[in-house]
C-alpha cells in the first residue's frame, strides 16, 4: 500500500509543475521521495538540515513574499519546539502557509517520548486563523491539500503512518466536512484519522448484539463539522469520541462544546492521558493507550448503561 | 551623530511612558543613514514590490526606526504621538500588522533573521533583485536561530542578505567571550567591523556590499555604545528599560543640543 508520506511527494510533484508558487522546506526528511519534485521545480525545494525553528520563520518569509510554502519535517520537532516562530511568524502576521508533519502522536513507537507528539491540535487550534487536516489516506491528502494550500489560513496537515484502510466516495472529502460513514441509532462514534479502522471492526461487532451504531469520520479536525456532530448527538445523545491525542485540547473538548446543549447527552473520550512512556509497535502502544476495538467496546457498554 | 532624532526618541518615552532609550540610541545612526542613502522603499506605497527589505531584529530599539520612518514619511505626527497610547499603532515592538514599513513583528528576539532568510530566499526563487537588510542586537546572539540562520544562510547562498549587528556590548556583560566577527567568519560570511557611530564607516561598509542572488551573506558587525550621545544613559545601567524624570530630560536634551 501506498505510504501517506509518498502521496504528499507525488502531490507536490504534480501540483509544484502546475504552480511556480509552490516551494518545499524540510528538516532532514523525506528528501529521498521528493528529489522528483526537486528535479521538475528546480530552485523550489531546500533540505535545511536540523532546524525546525528556523525552517517555520523561513517558510513564513517565503509568504511573506508571495509563494505558497510547505515546511515539512517530523512533528514533536515542528510542531512544540518551533511553536513560538508558527505563532509569531505565520499566524499573528496573518501569513498563510502549511505544515506538513509525520510522527504525530505515537507513530515512531520505538523512539520514545522524544518522537511522540499528542498535543499538535490543541497547540494549533489555540492560533487564530489555522487549519488542521487529518487525512489517513492518499486520496484524502491529495484532495484536501488541494483545496487549501492556497487559501489565507496556516494549515498543519497531520499525516499518519498507518491508514483507516477503509472505503469512502472521494465525493465526500471537502475541507471542514466530516463524513457519516456507517448510520446508526443508538451511539456516535467519532472517529480521527486511522481509529476509524478500529471504530468500523467495533461498530460490526456491536451490530451482531443489535447495537445501532453512527460512525462519523472527521478528516477536518479544525474547524470541525459542527451542524453534523451535532445532528448525530442529537439522535444518539450518545457519543464517544476515538482520537490519537491528548485528551486535554483534542477533539473531545471541541465535540463537548459542540453537544452541550443537548440535553441528556453523554460523552466519553477516549483518547491519550499523560505521557506515553512503552516501548514497542504502534498497534501495542494503542492498546496501552485504549485505542483498541475492545477500548470502544468497552466505553459503548458504559455509555449504553441506562441511567439509573 | 543624529540628535535631532535622539530628542525625538526622549520624547516618544516621556509621552509614552515607555521605551528602551538606550538600545535605540546604539542603532540610530546606522538605521538613518540606512533609509536616507540606501533603502529603496515608497512612503506612498509600502507593499510596493520592488522595495528593498528592512527588519528590525531586535524589535526593542523600535524607537530608532520609528522616527526614522516618520522622517521618511511612513507615520505621521499622530501616530508618533500615540506611542503605546490606547488606539496607537506604536507600541514597544514593531507590528508589521500595524505600522507602514514595518516588515515584521519582531521582539522575541531570534526572529527576524531567520524570517529574512525566507524573504531574500523567496525573493530569489521568484527572480527578483529587492535587497535584504536585517538589524539584530549582539543580545540577540545569544539565541540559537540566529546561529541556525547563520549557518542556512550561508549553505544557501544568500547573497542578497545584509545583517548589521549592533555590537554594543551587552552580550559580553553576560558571556565575555564575545569575538562576533570571529564567530561570522567562522560561519561563513562576509564580516566587516565598523564604528557604528560613524557616518563614513557605515557608509563605506554599506558601498561595499556586492549583493547577489546567490553569493555569500554578508555581515556588518557596528561596534555601538549603548545610549550614545548623553553621557548620563552610556552603558548598561539602569536605563535599558527607564522613563526620565524631568530633571534628567533637561540633562538629556542639553547633551543632544
Amino acid at each position: 500500500m501506498k505510504k501517506i508520506r509518498q502521496q504528499f511527494a507525488d502531490t507536490m510533484l504534480a501540483l509544484g509543475q502546475e504552480d511556480p508558487k509552490l516551494a518545499v522546506l524540510v528538516g532532514d526528511i523525506s528528501h529521498f521521495i521528493l528529489q522528483p519534485f526537486a528535479k521538475a521545480c528546480p530552485g523550489r525545494f531546500y533540505n535545511v538540515g536540523i532546524c525546525e525553528p528556523t525552517m517555520i520563520s523561513m517558510a513564513a518569509g517565503l509568504s511573506k513574499v508571495g509563494l505558497y510554502p510547505v515546511a515539512h519535517t517530523i512533528a514533536p520537532f515542528i510542531i512544540e519546539r518551533s511553536f513560538e516562530q508558527i505563532k509569531l511568524d505565520f499566524c499573528y502576521q496573518g501569513l498563510p502557509g502549511n505544515i506538513i508533519t509525520v510522527g504525530s502522536a505515537f507513530d515512531y513507537a520505538n523512539l520514545g517520548c522524544t518522537h511522540h507528539c499528542y498535543d499538535d491540535f490543541a497547540l494549533i487550534k489555540s492560533l487564530p486563523r489555522t487549519q488542521i487536516i487529518y487525512p489517513a489516506s492518499c486520496e484524502e491528502f491529495d484532495i484536501l491539500f488541494r483545496e487549501t494550500y492556497r487559501n489565507d489560513h496556516l494549515t498543519l496537515f497531520r499525516l499518519p503512518e498507518y491508514q483507516h484502510e477503509q472505503p469512502i466516495d472521494l465525493s465526500l472529502i471537502k475541507f471542514g466536512k466530516a463524513i457519516r460513514l456507517i448510520e446508526g441509532a443508538d451511539v456516535t462514534i467519532i472517529a480521527a484519522g486511522p481509529q476509524l479502522k478500529n471504530a468500523v471492526v467495533a461498530a460490526q461487532q456491536l451490530k451482531k448484539q443489535l447495537k445501532s451504531v453512527e460512525i462519523i469520520y472527521i478528516p477536518t479536525i479544525h474547524p470541525l463539522d459542527e451542524s453534523m456532530i451535532h445532528q448525530s448527538a442529537s439522535k444518539t445523545k450518545r457519543v464517544i469520541v476515538v482520537q490519537e491525542h491528548h485528551v486535554n485540547g483534542g477533539v473531545g473538548d471541541d465535540v463537548r462544546r459542540i453537544v452541550m446543549d443537548i440535553s441528556g447527552v453523554k460523552l466519553i473520550d477516549l483518547g491519550i492521558k499523560g505521557f506515553v512512556r512503552d516501548y514497542g509497535s504502534y498497534a501495542q502502544l494503542c492498546q496501552v493507550a485504549g485505542l483498541s476495538v475492545e477500548g470502544i467496546l468497552e466505553a459503548v457498554e458504559q455509555i449504553l448503561v441506562p441511567h439509573p | 551623530m543624529n540628535n535631532k532624532l535622539r530628542r525625538q526618541i526622549v520624547d516618544m518615552v516621556r509621552l509614552g511612558r515607555d521605551g528602551h532609550i538606550p538600545s535605540s540610541f546604539s542603532i540610530i545612526d546606522i538605521i538613518s543613514i540606512l533609509y536616507r542613502d540606501y533603502l529603496k522603499v515608497d512612503h506612498q506605497n509600502p507593499q510596493w514590490k520592488e522595495r528593498d527589505y528592512f527588519i528590525l531584529s531586535k524589535g526593542h530599539g523600535c524607537l530608532a526606526l520609528y522616527v526614522v520612518l516618520k522622517e521618511h514619511g511612513f507615520l505621521t505626527d499622530h501616530d508618533i504621538a500615540n506611542f503605546c497610547k490606547k488606539g496607537g499603532i506604536l507600541g514597544e515592538h514593531p507590528d508589521s500588522t500595524k505600522v507602514p514599513g514595518v516588515e515584521a513583528c519582531t521582539g522575541s528576539l531570534g526572529h527576524g533573521l531567520p524570517f529574512a532568510l525566507g524573504i531574500a530566499l523567496g525573493l530569489r526563487i521568484q527572480h527578483q533583485k529587492n535587497r535584504v537588510f536585517v538589524l539584530a542586537g549582539d543580545g540577540e546572539c545569544h539565541e540559537g536561530t540566529i546561529w541556525e540562520a547563520a549557518n542556512v544562510a550561508c549553505n544557501m547562498e544568500l547573497g542578497n542578505l545584509c545583517l548589521v549587528v549592533d555590537w554594543n556590548g551587552s552580550a559580553a556583560q553576560l558571556m565575555p567571550k564575545d569575538d562576533l566577527p570571529a564567530k561570522w567568519r567562522a560561519f561563513g560570511w562576509n564580516v566587516e567591523v565598523i564604528d557604528g557611530h560613524s557616518e563614513d564607516e557605515i557608509k563605506k561598509a554599506f558601498n561595499q556590499v556586492q549583493f547577489s542572488p546567490q553569493g555569500v551573506p554578508h555581515v556588518i558587525v557596528a561596534k555601538t555604545t549603548k545610549g550614545k550621545g548623553v553621557p548620563l544613559i552610556e552603558g548598561h545601567g539602569t536605563w535599558h528599560h527607564r522613563i526620565p524624570n524631568d530633571e534628567e530630560y533637561k540633562i538629556i536634551m542639553e547633551a543632544l543640543r
